[in-house]
């Protein structure tokens, strides 16, 4: 029964081969030459992005804003996670719609409101100046600040589901049999609850870090032209430099990166998985 | 007794904690949009927040904003088909992965699930190349193509969710029953997954209608897409139109998704 | 069971062969349309309220804007040559010309089908293109923050203005404009760029935010988040329409200034609706709609009387504005990948 229904997978398999698979071969391809019109093979893309410490510092600039926004993004969609396992099903369902709903708008008009609201004189600069927490307004629109922030609420719901998903697969007896024997509700947290979570929460990870790294409206909207990602820098030797070889070069490079760190999460992820356990 | 005082303390104090996060993040993540779904409704020229006073002017704008509407429909047709082969495709290999152990599918899953981790500016690049070197400029079929390559994996996630939990007694049931192969899929399966196929075509529509990345891309001009639209209005020119657009998307999507809640059960696919 | 899935297969390449066919068809409607370039900011408005609505009525075209900088256009064009452009006018700064004419991305303009033409100054016919209008550049300040309008470019230096200087990037005219006038002011050449980046150094303190282009220049504006900066006579005048409090100050340096022309795109889509378009930028009663607030822009038609913030600010005559000092863009194009470059290294905020 298994093997005759594979062939229904063939119709997607040959879209992705010809849509997917080729085009980024394609891309590979054009990375190693010099021209565009792919006359000369030439490792001078990779060369001169690697010996060039403008270049690379973008790269490293951009994975660890992936970094930030998703440790920003632990801290505080774990909590809601957390809550919404919790609760009854009529409020689950409630906070899990308030959790989608910012994912379903479209990124250009959350990232848009998030200009209003970091502005010199938009809201949180009102409310900080109002309560008197600073005397000067905050600059928060143009800076990595400002992005990691933005970066975080926009991919919140990318942590929460996965850990939500695993919470509320919990057997509750685990966490009763430990508060029976005396552990507090923070040691059943770290000892129970969190390592039993660890494969929701490296998903959760995963998603965040890879939505964030290539998130190019959030980074080009609040960090503005002159905090450059390798999103924005891919985009402008693209597009504006028509320098298409070393564009490609820069994706390559920056799709293997991003694989890398997606791997490492996994790695992590598994190991203590098997530790969580014993 | 000792044991017991501790208990109230410990609980109160990770309710209190985590409740507080939790307040925190959900603010943030509501604020945002209802902050700009209220600025929409500003009588003045700028973004200011509280707005100086309050009217529909800005909505009366959109009614000559051409170029915007036109952008808007073109978004709409592209999420239309890109939905209806995502649909077909997905479903068709979700049946087949579910099915099967062998290491061919559990690779053929990865790679339909890939483009979500890969970054899709990348992907929107390398398909515009390819177009190119064949020849071809970009168009609205090839910008779908792009398009449901990006957007299949969520069909592909919500369906394949659903087959796994459905009972394969009941295929064997109609099976033993006599019916034909396709006969079970249409009459057992597929009533049983289907909101499992809603909730992941819903998720496609969306995606597709605010798709970036491979829009940027491989569509121009002449085939514009309303995400780009508005990209380009808020860096070139910021006035509340785009507030005001914004609303109108924020409204809507609010509105499908009530409707996807009634009929897919959205959150219950998402858990 | 084999027949069964052929036919499922059969199905689905069947429908995705209808969706190739209805797709385009439902996507690009019935009308004519025309897609057109335009600067981000005061001209995209501009052609958006007055050329659209009069082209409108005038062919019963519609117009797709296509809101690019000058820079990025011939870009674009080089990416498209010998396939379709992605848009049919041009709209160019006088840098872009040499560029685009020596790559042949643009025609010569065909005088014969444009009646507005020879209503021209002598000095905006240019076979090319027609000359639409000039751009000025000087310091705008926020009147209600900086009481005594800055005299020179060294104002801006001034340590009081921390953090609430804006600058555009280089890669927008009004960027690269400034940098060539503050080099000369400085004592730099054409061919030596050293003093002006000398003067950004100094000015990098100050510096509140680098934006992209003159739109979000703008936003910038109408958000208060820079005081004082290099800015453009025509945004000045249009955010100032606004209620935005803004002021244009010409330095004692004088002002500088380029036309900005628009242009018939190589192998365009619609070329006699591209022409049409472009004629009506010529008409003397357009022009004079354009001169009014809020875009304030200099005409080029010999029948328009110079008036209102233009003679103001800039000149009473047009002989006075021919007196504006201007760049050899021939020298300074070449260099232009180079200073971007460095720009983008030494000015880090």
């Amino acid at each position: 029964m298994g093997a005759s229904n594979s062939p229904l997978a063939l119709p997607l398999a040959a879209v992705f081969t010809v849509c997917f698979v080729a085009p980024l071969f394609v891309l590979l391809v054009l990375s190693l030459h010099g021209d565009v019109a792919m006359t000369n093979w030439s490792l001078l893309n990779y060369l001169s992005f690697f010996t060039d410490r403008f270049s690379y510092s973008i790269l490293i600039d951009t994975l660890l804003l992936g970094v930030k926004a998703t440790l920003v993004c632990f801290i505080f969609g774990f909590p809601v996670a957390w809550l919404s396992a919790r609760v009854n099903a009529r409020w689950q369902s409630i906070l899990l719609f308030l959790v989608i709903l910012p994912i379903l708008t479209s990124v250009v008009v959350r990232t848009f409101s998030w200009i209003v609201i970091l502005g010199r004189y938009g809201v949180l600069n009102q409310i900080a100046l109002g309560l008197g927490l600073v005397s000067e307004p905050l600059r928060l629109l143009y800076t990595e600040t400002g992005v990691v922030m933005v970066l975080a609420q926009v991919q919140m719901p990318l942590m929460v589901l996965p850990i939500l998903s695993v919470l509320s697969k919990q057997d509750p007896n685990l966490a009763d049999a430990s508060r029976a024997l005396g552990a507090g509700e923070w040691r059943t947290l770290w000892k129970i609850t969190l390592p039993l979570a660890i494969p929701g929460i490296v998903a959760g990870c995963i998603l965040t870090y890879a939505a964030s790294v290539t998130a190019f409206v959030t980074q080009s909207l609040i960090g503005g032209a002159r905090l450059i990602y390798m999103p924005l820098d891919i985009y402008q030797q693209a597009v504006g430099a028509n320098n298409w070889p070393y564009a490609a070069a820069l994706s390559i490079i920056f799709m293997v990166s991003v694989m890398a760190v997606v791997a490492i999460l996994n790695a992590v992820g598994r190991r203590s998985e098997t530790h969580g356990r014993a | 007794m000792a044991g017991h005082s501790k208990v109230p303390w410990d609980s109160v104090s990770i309710n209190a904690v985590f409740g507080l996060l939790s307040a925190v993040a959900l603010l943030f993540l509501v604020a945002p949009t209802l902050i700009v779904l209220i600025t929409s409704f500003t009588a003045s020229e700028s973004l200011r927040f509280p707005p100086a006073g309050l009217s529909l002017r800005w909505y009366a704008a959109l009614i000559d904003a051409d170029q915007m509407q036109r952008a808007a429909w073109n978004s709409l047709v592209v999420a239309f088909w890109t939905t209806m082969i995502s649909v077909v495709l997905g479903t068709a290999a979700s049946l087949a992965i579910a099915r099967s152990r062998a290491p061919l599918m559990r690779a053929a899953d990865l790679l339909f699930m890939s483009p979500l981790l890969l970054p899709a500016l990348a992907f929107g690049f390398a398909a515009l190349i390819f177009i190119n070197k064949l020849g071809f400029s970009p168009s609205i079929p090839l910008l779908v193509l792009g398009h449901v390559i990006v957007c299949v994996p969520f069909v592909l996630r919500t369906t394949l969710a659903s087959l796994s939990q459905l009972d394969p007694g009941l295929l064997e049931a109609s099976e033993s029953l006599g019916a034909p192969q396709w006969m079970t899929f249409w009459r057992v399966t597929l009533p049983l997954i289907s909101s499992g196929v809603g909730a992941g075509a819903f998720l496609a529509f969306v995606a597709s209608f605010d798709n970036v990345p491979v829009s940027l891309f491989l569509a121009d001009e002449r085939s514009e897409m309303l995400p780009i639209h508005l990209w380009q209005q808020i860096e070139t020119n910021l006035d509340v139109r785009t507030a005001a657009a914004s609303g109108v998307i924020v409204i809507g999507t609010l509105i499908l998704m009530v409707l996807a809640e009634k009929f897919a059960g959205l959150t219950r696919q998402m858990r | 069971m084999k027949l069964t899935i052929d036919r499922r297969q059969l199905m689905q390449s069947a429908g995705i062969l209808g969706l190739a066919m209805g797709a385009p068809r439902l996507a690009l409607g019935e009308e004519k349309t025309l897609v057109a370039a335009t600067f981000p900011g005061t001209w995209s408005e501009a052609d958006r309220n007055v050329l659209l609505p009069a082209f409108k009525k005038k062919t019963g075209a519609t117009v797709t804007q296509s809101i690019i900088l000058g820079t990025d256009q011939v870009s674009r064009l080089v990416a498209a040559k010998g396939n379709k452009p992605p848009f049919d006018v041009a709209f160019f700064d006088a840098p872009q010309v040499i560029d685009a004419v020596r790559e042949g991305l643009i025609v010569e303009y065909p005088v014969a089908k444009s009646p507005n033409f020879k209503e021209l100054l002598p000095s905006a016919q240019d076979k090319w293109g027609p000359k639409i209008t000039m751009q000025v550049i000087g310091i705008g300040y926020n009147p209600t923050k900086i009481t005594t309008p800055p005299t020179s470019w060294d104002d801006l230096l001034d340590p009081k203005y921390k953090g609430r200087v804006g600058l555009t990037a280089l890669n927008s005219q009004l960027g690269i404009a400034f940098l060539v006038e503050v080099n000369r002011v400085k004592g730099g050449t054409d061919e030596n760029f050293d003093p002006a980046f000398k003067y950004l150094a100094q000015l990098l303190p100050n510096v509140g935010a680098i934006a992209a282009n003159l739109g979000a220049y703008a936003t910038l504006w109408q958000q208060e988040q820079v005081d004082i900066a290099p800015y453009n006579f025509n945004f000045v005048q249009t955010l100032k329409a606004k209620d935005v409090p803004v002021e244009l100050s010409i330095p004692s340096s004088g002002a500088v200034g380029w036309s900005t022309s628009l242009h018939l795109v190589a192998n365009a889509a619609e070329p006699d609706l591209a022409v049409q378009y472009i004629d009506l930028h010529l008409d003397a009663a357009i022009q004079e709609q354009l001169m009014k607030s809020p875009y304030d822009a200099i005409p080029t038609n010999a029948h328009v009387k110079l008036e209102g913030g233009i003679t103001k600010t800039l000149a009473k005559s047009q002989d006075d504005l021919a007196k504006i000092r201007t760049i050899d863009w021939e020298k300074i194009n070449p260099q232009r990948g180079a200073l971007i470059d460095r720009f983008n290294r030494e000015i880090k905020l």
